[in-house]
């Protein structure tokens, strides 16, 4: 899965679960800020994680709203879990 | 609801819990003198299976108060991990808490919480996330309704109204249980998770207004 397809993926997710922030959501790009762009708290954090996990069948391991700072941080963690 | 996996009525594990269980449970009564006040006759029903019991936190004691307030059941509370670091490790091990990182909250604590309610436990939790020292309750952290959602279990608030003089006695008030994937499906978005946490609170304030 291409690092493109991975975003898209991400960007359904984020569509489906923020109903507040579309236009963010639709122009973000690997460079977005979790939590200054897009308003990601802790538990958005974990929403997201258990979406990603079910989405594209991979475990993480223990993360918290540290450990992601832009959208390109996550795409990196699951092109990793991927490979 | 998730059925009841831990069946055992006793194990090892359960030891410590129990004994403090038992061995207090007199004193407990006589000096608590405890009350309890239902909702509604659904309020009044047997928790079974996992479930979330969610309360005010007025005061340290708030967790013992709990456990009086749903005597039948073996609790899992979750705490703060730093109580997990220190000597006082073996006592919260031994009382089957949770620990959780309040400052990043990982998904190992997650998992460990919604595991435990599909097997069966009832988790325990203030989602205040403080002692709150003021007379309105505060605004609910919303990782309880995920936490709910992801377990498949429903929530049971309960409010407490502890003793301010000893001859006071400690109430309890007892809610009907809240299933939320019922009202709102199973992946509810970041605006309405925030909403649930707010019904909540409301929730919380109707039982405290049924006893002031």
């Amino acid at each position: 899965m291409t690092r493109a397809e991975i975003i898209e993926k991400l960007k359904d997710i984020l569509l489906s679960a923020d109903d507040r922030n579309r236009e963010t959501i639709e122009t973000c790009d690997e460079r977005s800020n979790l939590a200054l762009d897009l308003g990601f708290t802790s538990i958005s954090t974990l929403y997201m994680v258990i979406a990603i996990e079910e989405v594209f069948s991979i475990r993480f391991d223990n993360v918290g709203m540290s450990d992601f700072e832009t959208l390109g941080d996550v795409v990196d963690y699951i092109e990793k879990k991927l490979s | 609801m998730n059925k009841a996996k831990n069946k055992k009525l006793f194990s090892m594990r359960y030891l410590f819990y129990d004994f403090v269980k038992i061995t207090s449970a007199i004193p407990g009564l006589l000096w608590f003198r405890p009350k309890w006040r239902f909702q509604n006759e659904n309020a009044k029903k047997k928790i079974r299976g996992g479930a979330i019991a969610i309360s005010n936190h007025d005061g340290f004691f708030d967790p013992i108060y709990l456990m009086f307030a749903i005597w039948y059941r073996r609790h899992r509370f979750i705490c703060r991990k730093e109580f997990f670091e220190s000597r006082a490790r073996p006592f919260f091990k031994g009382f089957l808490c949770i620990p959780i990182d309040k400052n990043s909250f990982g998904i190992d604590s997650f998992r460990e919480i919604t595991d435990s309610l599909k097997a069966g436990y009832l988790v325990s939790m203030f989602p205040e996330g403080q002692i709150n020292s003021g007379e309105e309750i505060a605004a609910f952290k919303s990782g309880v309704v995920l936490m709910a959602m992801q377990g498949k279990a429903p929530i049971v608030p309960v409010y407490i109204k502890v003793k301010r003089h000893f001859w006071n006695r400690v109430v309890f008030v007892i809610g009907e249980p809240i299933d939320l994937i019922a009202l709102y499906g199973e992946r509810p978005t970041f605006s309405q998770i925030e909403s649930i946490a707010q019904l909540l609170r409301e929730r919380e304030e109707a039982l405290k207004a049924i006893i002031n």
